[in-house]
């Protein structure tokens, strides 16, 4: 058991059948993720090939009418979605109604009343929603030559299982720690999103690091807007036993603006980089300048607490 | 998106919420036959999408037509907070006797819409929180419940409107959610939200919206028409236009080093990186954009960005950074030496690549020798060099 999603953990793509949902279903193939359908009502009945996909051979994929019967036929344990946002909330809800117990949205641009929607939905029927506005979530495997789970975009082999946690609200950056630190290795990466609403927040994606024995110390990459830093911040001092190195992003981010994610904002001089830091700070967690100087703060901690 | 006042109170007005009546204009005659429709005294207020205009002087009551073109010749040419004034909106004024305040927004930690309100309104709603927090009231209203006539009664209830008031606060509690979910907006707020008329008199007592803020959610456009009605062209950066036209986030910085990345988190991690070169160089240099190529760029993309920032005259270097994860960095490469070519030369240019066919990218750039364009490693060296570069451009200006 992984954290998040167990090994080969049988997955369906919602929205596969487009341009972005082929390119990356090919991609999670490649990278060894279990995907075992993708659902489209007007292309139910049929077979997408993926040449070369599984293992150097062709991948057959079938495509269901509905989430739920994929699930019925597949056993699927988790759904990544590509649908565009104006079909968004319906995929989603269709996902939780059929049971899917993780549901990976990496569609950009879905209405915040629509998140919040499938948010709440959710989080009653006790299913976790990572995103949206995503890069996805990647899990690598601590059995010797087993596959972790790649439900998403995230790029496959920058690097391989160790003793780190990653959540980040970014997804380059996400990529740049992954790189930074790819020697020693993680159990998880997680992009929790840049909208204001996510179904998987700092906090929450702490939670399972703190509760997951294979998870040493976590990396948190954050940014400006709302407060998920200070209340991770917050959690972290009262219930984390593990080490985090966080990232702040947006120190020159004028007020009033959104910069590239829809909750990238500081408004009403809140959400600032400034407030972040010295949030994390006030309670011992280190915060690098750069997501250079991040990682160096990541080994420094693991020396001295003797972890990898 | 945030809306002018004038627009506000055109949704308001939409859902039955009791506002002035009120006429935008835009110039001395227009207000002037503003103020004679609606009667005097009326006040004047600037339009400008951002608070405490009243005390920058953007506000003015008129007794009469002489005073309220002298209202508008004053008003109209500000600047306030940086913000060009838009336009007017001439409005009745009206006899406040008490304020109130409520506003509903989306609440990023519960994950829901928060109602704030106050009894006690008037001033600024956060000052009010730190001097009498027991004052505000916070509640929710959650996407899976239906916030009915009965949920807005108690509502309005436990905010601790005044009795007579009660019934007509929560009517408009109710319209105001109606109007926030219709529109698919992020703020729907009114303040004050003023109880008038007169004093002597109670059956002329009654709730109106004297001024609200009202932001709508970019994201929900498409089922909006794209909110083509509350466009304003005059007043958008010509280099965010351009950029948006082409699907591209951009914004516009008062720096000198242009920024070029993909993903947003990236992008941000760049300019910080510039400013703080900026201040190790104690040279002051800062970013002049943020510009996202987004997930997967084509070198086409590349080149449409790079022509938008070098086409903005404060920038004197330009510093591209890109982690290839789906966007490949040999397309990226292509679309600069493309942007360079089209342009007949370029000011200079830091590149740093990672990821995805980065050794590839950077080849394509060495090959084509040219001395404006710069590689570094690492995004921290990059961002030195952009910083140092830019500032020798400008001493050597100076």
């Amino acid at each position: 058991m992984s954290t998040f999603i167990e090994d080969n953990a049988p997955v369906i793509v919602q929205g596969m059948t487009g341009h972005q949902g082929m390119t990356h279903t090919a991609r999670m193939l490649k990278a060894g993720t279990n995907i075992v359908g993708g659902v489209n009502p007007r292309k139910a009945g049929t077979t997408v090939t993926f040449p070369g996909a599984r293992d150097g051979a062709d991948a057959q994929v079938p495509v269901y009418a509905t989430c739920a019967e994929a699930r019925e036929a597949t056993g699927a344990q988790a759904s990544v979605v590509f649908v565009p946002p104006r079909f968004a909330k319906d995929a989603i809800v269709e996902a939780i109604e059929a049971g899917i117990g993780l549901i990976v949205v990496i569609t950009e641009g879905i209405p915040v009343a629509d998140s919040a929607y499938c948010v709440e939905l959710a989080q009653q029927r006790g299913i976790r929603i990572v995103g949206p506005n995503c890069p996805g979530l990647i899990t690598l495997s601590a059995t010797a030559g087993g596959h972790g789970v790649n439900l998403g975009i995230i790029p496959d082999g920058i690097v391989s299982h160790g003793p780190l946690g990653l959540v980040s609200k970014s997804g380059t950056l996400t990529y740049q720690l992954m790189g930074e630190l790819s020697d020693i290795g993680f159990t998880a990466c997680l992009g929790a999103g840049g909208d204001p609403i996510v179904g998987t927040t700092l906090q929450e994606a702490l939670e399972v690091f703190e509760n997951d024995d294979a998870t040493k110390a976590v990396v948190m990459i954050g940014e400006i807007g709302g407060t998920a830093e200070q209340e991770a911040a917050q959690w972290a001092s009262e219930h984390m036993t593990k080490p985090i190195v966080a990232y702040i992003a947006g120190f020159t981010a004028p007020e009033g603006k959104q910069m590239g994610h829809a909750g990238a904002i500081v408004s009403g001089g809140k959400g600032t980089a400034q407030d972040k830091k010295d949030a994390l700070e006030a309670v011992g967690i280190r915060v690098g300048r750069t997501p250079g100087q991040t990682a160096e703060i990541m080994r420094a901690v693991l020396a001295e607490r003797n972890i990898a | 998106m945030d809306l002018y006042e004038y627009q506000a109170k055109e949704l308001l007005d939409e859902q039955d919420i009791p506002t002035p009546r009120a006429i935008f204009a835009q110039n001395s005659h227009e207000v002037a036959e503003a103020a004679d429709a609606l009667g005097y005294p009326c006040v004047i207020k600037a339009q400008v999408k951002i608070g405490h205009r009243g005390q920058a002087g953007g506000v003015k009551l008129a007794r009469t037509r002489d005073e309220a073109v002298l209202a508008a010749e004053q008003i109209l040419p500000m600047t306030i907070h940086g913000h060009k004034v838009h336009g007017v909106l001439v409005a009745e004024a009206k006899n406040i006797l008490h304020e109130y305040y409520v506003s509903i927004s989306v609440d990023r930690s519960s994950r829901d819409f928060d109602v704030l309100a106050t009894a006690n309104g008037g001033t600024e709603v956060e000052e009010i929180a730190k001097e009498h927090p027991e004052a505000v009231k916070r509640l929710h209203i959650t996407s899976l419940e239906d916030f009915d006539i009965e949920a807005a009664r108690r509502m309005a209830n436990d905010i601790g409107f005044y009795h007579a008031d009660e019934e007509q606060a929560a009517q408009i509690l109710l319209k105001m959610w109606k109007c926030f979910k219709d529109n698919d907006a992020t703020l729907v707020e009114i303040n004050p939200l003023a109880k008038i008329g007169d004093p002597e008199d109670e059956s002329s007592k009654s709730l109106c919206a004297l001024d609200a803020k009202i932001s709508l959610d970019g994201n929900a456009s498409f089922r909006h028409d794209g909110w083509h009605r509350f466009e304003d062209p005059v007043h958008e950066d010509p280099f965010e236009r351009r950029a948006n036209e082409h699907g591209l986030h951009y914004v516009h910085l008062d720096g000198e080093v242009g920024v070029i990345g993909n993903g947003a988190g990236l992008v941000m991690s760049s300019l910080d990186a510039v400013s703080g070169a900026g201040e190790d160089q104690g040279t002051g240099i800062k970013p002049a954009n943020f510009l996202d190529i987004g997930g997967g760029a084509s070198a086409e993309v590349m080149k449409e960005s790079l022509q938008i920032v070098l086409s903005d005259p404060q920038v004197e270097s330009v510093f591209i950074n890109v982690y290839g994860g789906i966007t490949s960095c040999e397309q990226v490469a292509e679309g600069i030496l493309e942007a360079v070519e089209a342009l007949e030369g370029t000011k200079p240019l830091v590149v740093r690549f990672d990821g995805n066919a980065a050794a590839e990218g950077l080849r394509i750039l060495k090959d084509a020798r040219n001395a404006s364009i710069h590689v570094c490693t690492t995004m921290e060296e990059a961002a030195q060099l952009a910083a140092r570069i830019a500032a020798d451009v400008k001493e050597a200006q100076a």
